[in-house]
């Protein structure tokens, strides 16, 4: 039960993007197409599943420990090392991709950077805090958050796609239309309320 | 406050911060991308429009250009004499000589002064409305005025009035799109200084311009006569030398006299029914 | 009872106006003063003209030499004097070359060809050649040359000759006509290129609305051994992938040709023309147009010669009753819509076509609404209305994806759009772009 709450949970019932609405930036910026999307996704997927891991090992050993019989917290710290963290994650994974996927990286452009100070993962991050998880349910809340973050922004960049041949009355064209379909399928998405 | 947490939160946020600066430094070692300052830099004092007039992929690739010394700055279409000068001096090499060009419409036949031809429901769109039976109008070779130019135009440079295409000079950079995308090449590029240009691109007989159109170039040479230098006449057909010296003015149109007002300058182009003489004599 | 063959999907027309002219006769045209014989009349390359201005010509006389194997040869209409190569209004609106002969009134001419009674005894090569040599091109559409469509490429066996007579095009009467009075000449020309390209079926196709065409047919072709079906009333069905599907089953694949499905087909009106030039000797000069429309006075079948302008073809026809919409050259489905009178009778012009006003009403667009009506007329199986909207938002690289080349430009789609979509024109101008980029 609790591993269903992790995974279909996270990716479902509380979609990061059309439930908690976090990780809105991305969610708009790079969804005019279905393959940049997809970069994004992998990209999130892997940099949300990452950052769990490696917040969650320093809140679970580094902000709570015992130095010469006294246990020290440093628990107030957890924004600011949480954020060193993922930035520099993020800048590890830059490099990589500029190098191994010149293409890609090019797509994407500033929305790489902008995972830094992303809401999402930083959400995550902090979730997991909140809820006191152990390192492997930090991670696998990680991942499905990500895979739940791919899921909402692969089916808007489709619809997109759409959307780019419909003929909305002229106020509506281009990001308009598109705020009114993502707030419809955040409504499609409080369907999944209730299943965990 | 405990002087432990202190020297704890200390410790922890220095060598968090030494040790993910020393892992980032080992990645931009190991997946070095070798990149040019240079192309940054006239990336940056590019326009960014990325219209593709300069004929390259975007701004981006017609910096890597530049710096490659493929083309002259001076082959941006869109940035100004002062921001390819900037671009230049910055890369120490000269800015080249081309000259700004900006498209000209050389079609006068708005719905006023060319009847249709036939009678056309079809699809708005130049391009494909010239595959039925060559387009609706009734001259072949005028502009059809359904505005294929309008939409690729990056600027928002042109307008469609009663069936015309007319450029808005000041918006106008030159890129060449609606030139390419014209179907009956009415559209051309033309030196920018240029203030007077012959609206008509028909090459056919003068009397089979008259018979569908009121301010088609009917070839009388006048403009030729008072200015040999600054007109060139091929068949029935008058065109502005650009290339001229001294390229004609305003002025001159007073001298010349064109009895059709087919040679007008880029402003009476836009009130053209109220400009052509030909127009004015059949109303009364 | 048996069901009809035919294929799936393409319309029927309630109203398709081949009763105007059906029972209609062909009859004979007087000599005209001037014949307008366009050379870019064949697909492929025009073929040279080799008469100069001041010529003096009899007919069937060579006038213009096929450039190339993709090309047809031309030959004089009647005799007279060659008075110039002129650029007049062509079929596409845009002018094109022509031969201007002024007849002298005499119409005279020997057959240039010697005639082969023994056809079945001829060597297939002859044959071939005389059919090139007659001009012979198909007669129902695109006029591709028929020494092309016989020679069948390397690698490719063809086990079925096809002789498309199923005429589906509302209006036109040409074919029809042609096979209720000249069933003999159809029946010999198809066995002719049976015989050419050596197989043994060979099937006229013709829909059940000519059913006396069908019986005239039946007669003559049993002694040849030419079968005649009887197809279900379908439209788009004289176009060669939905005739082969309709009379073998075979589908031709996506961009292939109809040998990849073992088949040929040829046009009605092209065997005929196939007879006369192996049996009679002369080229192709002449053909039968029919001249309809709800605003023509007398509409009917005319043997016009080739390079006849329209408009002597409608005062046959005894003119117009009022003030006509649209004049379309070709049936009301894929026919040219033309903007001048003087458009010469070219060999693939199988009708003369006036609408009224109201008939050519003038349709206005409206947003498509998704109900799937043209998916399910399309005959090759195409999407109209997505490919439409891909079009429209400029994607071409999506509309090639979604087949938008294996388009017939039958027009079924755009025919049962309640929002009246100018679906096919969409299309055309994807395909126009996509030939440009390739």
């Amino acid at each position: 039960m609790k591993y269903l709450e992790l995974t279909v949970g996270a990716a479902l019932v509380y979609n990061f993007v059309l439930t908690r609405f976090l990780g809105i930036c991305p969610f708009l910026g790079v969804s005019r197409q279905l393959s940049t999307a997809m970069g994004m996704s992998g990209a999130v997927v892997f940099v949300m599943t990452v950052a769990s891991f490696c917040t969650s090992c320093i809140y679970n050993y580094l902000l709570k420990f015992t130095l010469r019989g006294k246990s020290i917290d440093l628990t107030f710290l957890q924004v600011l090392v949480f954020i060193l963290v993922i930035a520099a994650l993020v800048q590890v994974i830059e490099i990589v991709m500029q190098k191994a996927t010149p293409g890609l990286y090019q797509a994407l452009g500033i929305y790489l950077p902008l995972i830094t100070t992303n809401c999402a993962v930083l959400g995550a991050a902090t979730l997991n805090f909140n809820a006191n998880r152990s390192i492997l349910d930090a991670t696998i809340f990680g991942c499905f958050s990500g895979i739940g973050f791919a899921i909402a922004l692969l089916l808007f960049a489709s619809l997109r796609e759409k959307l780019e041949l419909a003929s909305p009355p002229k106020a509506f064209q281009g990001i308009p239309i598109g705020l009114i379909t993502a707030g419809i399928l955040a409504m499609a998405f409080v369907g999944f309320s209730g299943l965990c | 406050m405990d002087m432990d947490v202190i020297a704890g939160a200390v410790l922890l946020m220095g060598g968090a911060g030494i040790l993910l600066g020393v892992v980032i430094a080992l990645f931009a070692r190991f997946f070095k991308t070798p990149s040019d300052a240079r192309v940054d830099l006239v990336l940056e004092l590019l326009p960014g429009a990325n219209c593709g007039g300069c004929g390259k992929a975007g701004c981006a690739d017609f910096a890597r250009s530049v710096v490659s010394g493929e083309n002259p700055p001076s082959r941006c279409p869109v940035s100004s004499v002062e921001q390819v000068n900037a671009i230049a001096m910055a890369l120490g090499i000269t800015a080249g000589t081309q000259g700004r060009k900006r498209a000209v419409v050389r079609c006068g036949g708005d719905t006023l002064q060319v009847a249709d031809k036939v009678n056309y429901n079809g699809v708005a769109d130049c391009v494909t409305a010239s595959l039925v039976t060559g387009g609706p109008k009734g001259c072949r070779y005028g502009c059809l005025g359904l505005g294929s130019c309008v939409n690729v135009c990056p600027f928002g440079a042109i307008e469609i009035v009663n069936n015309l295409a007319l450029v808005h000079r000041e918006l106008c950079v030159g890129c060449g799109k609606c030139v390419d995308v014209c179907p009956r090449g009415v559209i051309s590029l033309v030196n920018a200084e240029a203030e007077v240009h012959v609206y008509c691109n028909s090459p056919e007989k003068a009397p089979e311009k008259r018979k569908v159109c009121k301010v088609g170039c009917i070839g009388c040479r006048k403009c030729a006569k008072y200015a040999p230098d600054k007109f060139t006449i091929e068949g029935f057909l008058a065109s502005v030398n650009y290339e001229a010296q001294v390229l004609p003015v305003r002025e001159d149109l007073d001298n010349i006299k064109c009895p059709t007002g087919a040679l007008l300058s880029a402003e009476e182009h836009h009130y053209i029914e109220k400009h052509n003489p030909a127009w004015e004599k059949s109303e009364k | 009872m048996n069901r009809l063959k035919s294929f799936k999907g393409g319309i029927h027309p309630e109203y398709d106006g081949k009763s105007l002219t059906c029972e209609r006769a062909s009859v004979d045209t007087p000599l005209l003063e001037k014949y307008y014989v366009l050379l870019a009349e064949n697909a492929g390359r025009p073929p040279l003209p080799c008469v100069a201005k001041g010529d003096k010509v009899k007919k069937y006389q060579l006038i213009a030499e096929h450039d190339g194997f993709v090309s047809a040869d031309l030959h004089a209409p009647t005799s007279g004097e060659v008075t110039g190569i002129v650029k007049i209004s062509g079929p596409l609106g845009i002018p094109a070359d022509a031969i201007e002969i002024a007849a002298d009134g005499y119409d005279h001419g020997d057959a240039p060809f010697d005639i082969l009674e023994n056809w079945q005894s001829e060597e297939s090569a002859l044959l071939m050649e005389r059919i090139r040599a007659a001009g012979i091109v198909g007669m129902g559409g695109a006029a591709f040359p028929s020494h092309v469509k016989l020679t069948v490429p390397p690698g490719k066996k063809v086990d079925t000759l096809i002789i498309n007579g199923a005429e589906c095009e509302p209006f036109l009467t040409a074919d029809h006509r042609m096979m209720v009075e000249y069933p003999q000449k159809v029946v010999t020309g198809a066995a002719i290129m049976g015989k050419i390209l050596n197989v043994s079926n060979v099937i006229i196709g013709v829909e059940e609305n000519k059913l006396d065409a069908v019986t005239a047919l039946t007669q003559q072709g049993s002694e040849l051994n030419v079968k005649v079906e009887t197809l279900r009333v379908r439209y788009p069905q004289g176009s060669e992938k939905q005739l082969i599907f309709a009379l073998t089953e075979r589908v031709v694949p996506s961009g292939g040709l109809p040998a990849d499905a073992g088949c040929v087909v040829q046009n009605a009106a092209s065997a005929a023309a196939v007879y006369d030039a192996v049996l009679l000797g002369i080229p192709l000069v002449e053909r039968i147009v029919t001249v309809t429309g709800d605003v023509v006075k007398n509409p009917g079948n005319f043997r016009m010669k080739i390079g006849t302008p329209l408009m002597e073809g409608i005062k046959w026809a005894g003119g117009v009753t009022e003030e006509p919409g649209k004049l379309i050259l070709g049936g009301p489905m894929m026919g040219l819509a033309q903007r001048s009178f003087n458009v010469p009778v070219t060999k693939n012009t199988s009708g003369i076509l006036l609408l009224s006003v109201g008939q050519a009403l003038n349709f206005s667009d409206s947003p498509c609404i998704r109900c799937g009506r043209c998916v399910g007329a399309c005959p090759m199986k195409l999407e109209p209305c997505l490919l439409c909207s891909f079009v429209e938002g400029g994607r071409f690289d999506l509309a090639r994806k979604g087949h938008v080349m294996d388009c017939l430009e039958c027009g079924a789609c755009a025919y049962v759009c309640p929002s009246h979509r100018p679906l096919v024109q969409q299309f055309r101008r994807a395909k126009s772009e996509l030939r440009k980029k390739k």
